[in-house]
């Protein structure tokens, strides 16, 4: 039997409240999504291949729509709503989908920059049927993402690249690439930079798992033979990539850091259900993870409000990556203090999911630039203190 | 529609009323009341048009100018307007803050703290915690408070504290404070945040100045990576603390204040703790003298943590509500 699809209501695209209610209402009832709670899964491909899964549950009743423009299949409403979605979601104890963070980093971005490619994908996005994934980072070009050095040229109309990227999240199962690439002078540093939706399946592409310590391949590299990329795929011009990429990371770190929040949460709830004894200090710790947890939401929710009003966030929004790094190194060494036999030896589903999420966490200080980059951010255009010498 | 936070006043009337109040303290000579001097500005009116903002200036410019009042009294008392109606002057008695606790023991001698003297007051007003845990307020005339000579000593020997004692009848008059004294506490406690960030906002700009100027290995210290990583993070702590403040001001009056005011204490508690230790550091020997004013705002910080419960303690308070899932989520939804 075929399920309807759900249609727009523009009484909850304009009133928050509104829709946090229907969700709420929604998401307390709704049966199917029993599937997505307490779940624990072997691999990241079954992880995707499920949330995908909810993904389609979550379209067909049109909730993740909200906060989408109509021209790219949502339903209107802003970034607010979205983050509804997550809260709710989160505090009823189902998952958020891993598509929905990649979409929080990529989707403003393709939208503001490439509508035409946001209307031709985004809607199949939002309905579990494929998801992007972020290639910045290269070998040689980490934290210092304006030396990096795979190449695209032009050629007709098409842009030929080539060269490698490293630690794409979910690049293994990612339909679509966002992509960094040169197309001036390595000398040029951030000025010769353009971003590109690159398909998957583009012949000259190889996407190699990586797999984390873990032994789950959230991390892929991504080698270019000169594949070939269509110029209707750039997100911006020729030479506005690092412009392009400014603007993502404002959602990379303000919606992504909310969104996170809210799971962090959860996690914390489970990890206080599954907890037999506390150590000496325990409750502290607890008490600890809550606050900072609570100050992230309460630091995003003003970050996202921003962004909904269509303000731009500048350095401040390092704050929210730094509080989100806080948050998820504190939580998940919580799990592993609170709950040491079993998070070191355990047999478990659920602890198999706290020792993946454990080397998951340190990516936080990592990715999405560095602990020590955010600092730097901060101590320069928010402190304004002298200028760091590089030689 | 959704309760997103009102605008209140603008960012230029803000910028005017901060401007006026730091005049207001620096004009002020030694523990002078403050009342008439913020009537001068218009303050009623100014309190009346958005309380939250007025009193977050007030306190913040407070804690700026490391001053000592009363201030916080009002703050409270306006919360227990209706549960203790009277047109006395009155003065708020505080638990003393190592109890950790925010009412004061009825069955033993009560010692407690006073922000001032209190030679200008009617009735001390005391929160006593009673058989069974329930909380009642008590007026008691002044006559019958011992207050002491001089200020109280300690780590911050400026903060013009008092130490206070009296012996509470068996039949002394109390009224069950409910949800007022909830209520309460937590305006005192966003007040006392508000305050704490202040003091950290200008040992922040003694403390980048300091690093700006300093030579060492022939450019300033701040240009080292340890000693700006160092102010970052305590810009964040304070960042974070001050989104957690805003959001517990959009949510006085609703049921969830009480738990959100309780975590915004503790986070500007904590951001003070964590500001402090790297400024210390940064300022090097000169910081760990009377030479420089650091000290002050390191002692006044501590202080004012202390106050209605300290940031540790109330860590633990937290923990504890959260273990027995007692915690507020509703505090930290999107508004």
């Amino acid at each position: 039997m075929t399920s309807s699809i759900a249609a727009a209501r523009p009484e909850l695209a304009a009133d928050v409240s509104a829709y946090r209610r229907a969700v709420r209402g929604y998401v307390g009832q709704q049966p199917a999504l029993q599937r997505w709670r307490n779940s624990c899964y072997p691999s990241t491909e079954t992880h995707m291949t499920e949330h995908a899964a909810l993904m389609a549950q979550l379209f067909e009743g049109g909730w993740n729509r909200y906060g989408w423009p109509v021209e790219a299949g949502g339903f209107g409403g802003d970034e607010r709503h979205r983050a509804v979605l997550y809260d709710e979601l989160s505090a009823a104890g189902v998952d958020v989908p891993e598509q929905q963070m990649l979409l929080e980093t990529l989707g403003p971005a393709v939208l503001r920059f490439a509508p035409a490619l946001g209307a031709q994908f985004l809607p199949g996005y939002l309905a579990g049927e494929e998801w992007w994934a972020q290639s910045f980072s290269e070998p040689e070009a980490g934290s210092d993402l304006a030396g990096l050095r795979c190449r695209a040229r032009r050629q007709g109309d098409h842009y030929v690249l080539s060269g490698q990227k490293i630690w794409t999240s979910h690049g293994a199962t990612a339909r679509r690439l966002i992509c960094l690439v040169r197309t001036g002078s390595l000398e040029s540093r951030h000025r010769g930079l353009t971003m590109v939706m690159v398909d998957s399946d583009t012949p000259g592409v190889q996407i190699r798992p990586i797999a984390m310590a873990s032994g789950q391949n959230e991390l892929s590299e991504v080698f270019f033979d000169d594949a070939e990329v269509p110029a209707s795929r750039l997100l911006g011009d020729e030479g506005q990539g690092w412009q392009v990429a400014m603007f993502l990371l404002q959602f990379e770190r303000a919606m992504y850091a909310w969104l996170s929040a809210t799971v962090a949460a959860r996690k914390l709830r489970e990890l206080r259900d599954a907890v037999d004894e506390l150590p000496d200090g325990g409750v502290r710790r607890l008490g600890q993870c809550y606050t900072d947890i609570a100050t992230l939401k309460a630091r995003s929710a003003n970050t996202v409000r921003r962004l909904a009003a269509g303000d731009t966030v500048g350095p401040e929004a390092s704050v929210d990556k730094i509080l989100l790094a806080t948050v998820e190194t504190g939580l998940h060494d919580a799990a592993r203090d609170l709950l040491p036999g079993e998070f070191l030896f355990g047999e478990g589903p659920l602890a198999a999911r706290w020792r993946d999420d454990w080397w998951y966490s340190r990516a936080s200080t990592v990715m999405g630039g560095s602990a020590e980059v955010q600092r730097g951010i901060i101590a320069d255009r928010v402190l304004n203190l002298p200028t760091e010498r590089t030689t | 529609m959704s309760t997103a936070p009102t605008p209140g006043f603008d960012a230029a009337t803000r910028d005017e009323i901060a401007a006026s109040l730091r005049e207001l303290f620096e004009k002020r000579t030694g523990a002078q009341d403050i009342a008439p001097l913020l009537a001068e500005l218009g303050w009623a009116d100014v309190l009346a048009e958005d309380p939250a903002t007025a009193v977050t200036l007030l306190f913040t410019e407070h804690g700026r100018a490391l001053a000592s009042s009363r201030a916080l009294d009002d703050v409270i008392l306006a919360e227990l307007a209706d549960v203790l109606p009277s047109d006395r002057r009155r003065a708020v008695i505080y638990p003393h803050p190592p109890e950790g606790s925010v009412a004061l023991r009825c069955d033993e001698p009560i010692v407690g703290l006073s922000l001032g003297p209190l030679t200008d007051i009617d009735d001390a007003v005391l929160a006593a915690s009673r058989p069974g845990g329930s909380v009642g307020l008590v007026a008691l005339p002044a006559a019958d408070v011992c207050v002491s000579a001089e200020p109280l000593g300690g780590f911050d020997f400026d903060s013009g504290w008092r130490i206070v004692t009296a012996v509470l009848a068996k039949d002394v008059e109390a009224v069950c404070a409910g949800h007022a004294w909830d209520r309460a506490v937590a305006a005192g406690r966003r007040a006392l945040a508000a305050e704490i960030l202040g003091v950290c906002d200008t040992a922040l700009d003694l403390v980048s100045a300091h690093a700006a100027a300093r030579v060492q290995f022939g450019r300033p210290i701040g240009s080292f990576q340890a000693v700006r990583h160092r102010l970052s993070e305590a810009y964040v702590a304070m960042a974070g603390a001050r989104s957690v403040l805003d959001n517990a001001y959009t949510l006085a009056g609703c049921d969830a204040e009480v738990w959100a005011a309780l975590i915004a204490k503790i986070r500007a508690g904590h951001a003070q703790a964590v500001l402090m230790r790297h400024a210390v550091q940064v300022f090097g020997a000169i910081g760990l003298t009377r030479e420089s004013d650091i000290h002050r705002y390191v002692e006044r910080a501590a202080a004012l943590d202390a106050l209605l419960g300290g940031h540790q303690a109330l860590t633990e308070v937290v923990g504890s509500a959260f273990l027995d899932g007692d915690e507020v989520d509703a505090a930290f939804e999107m508004l």
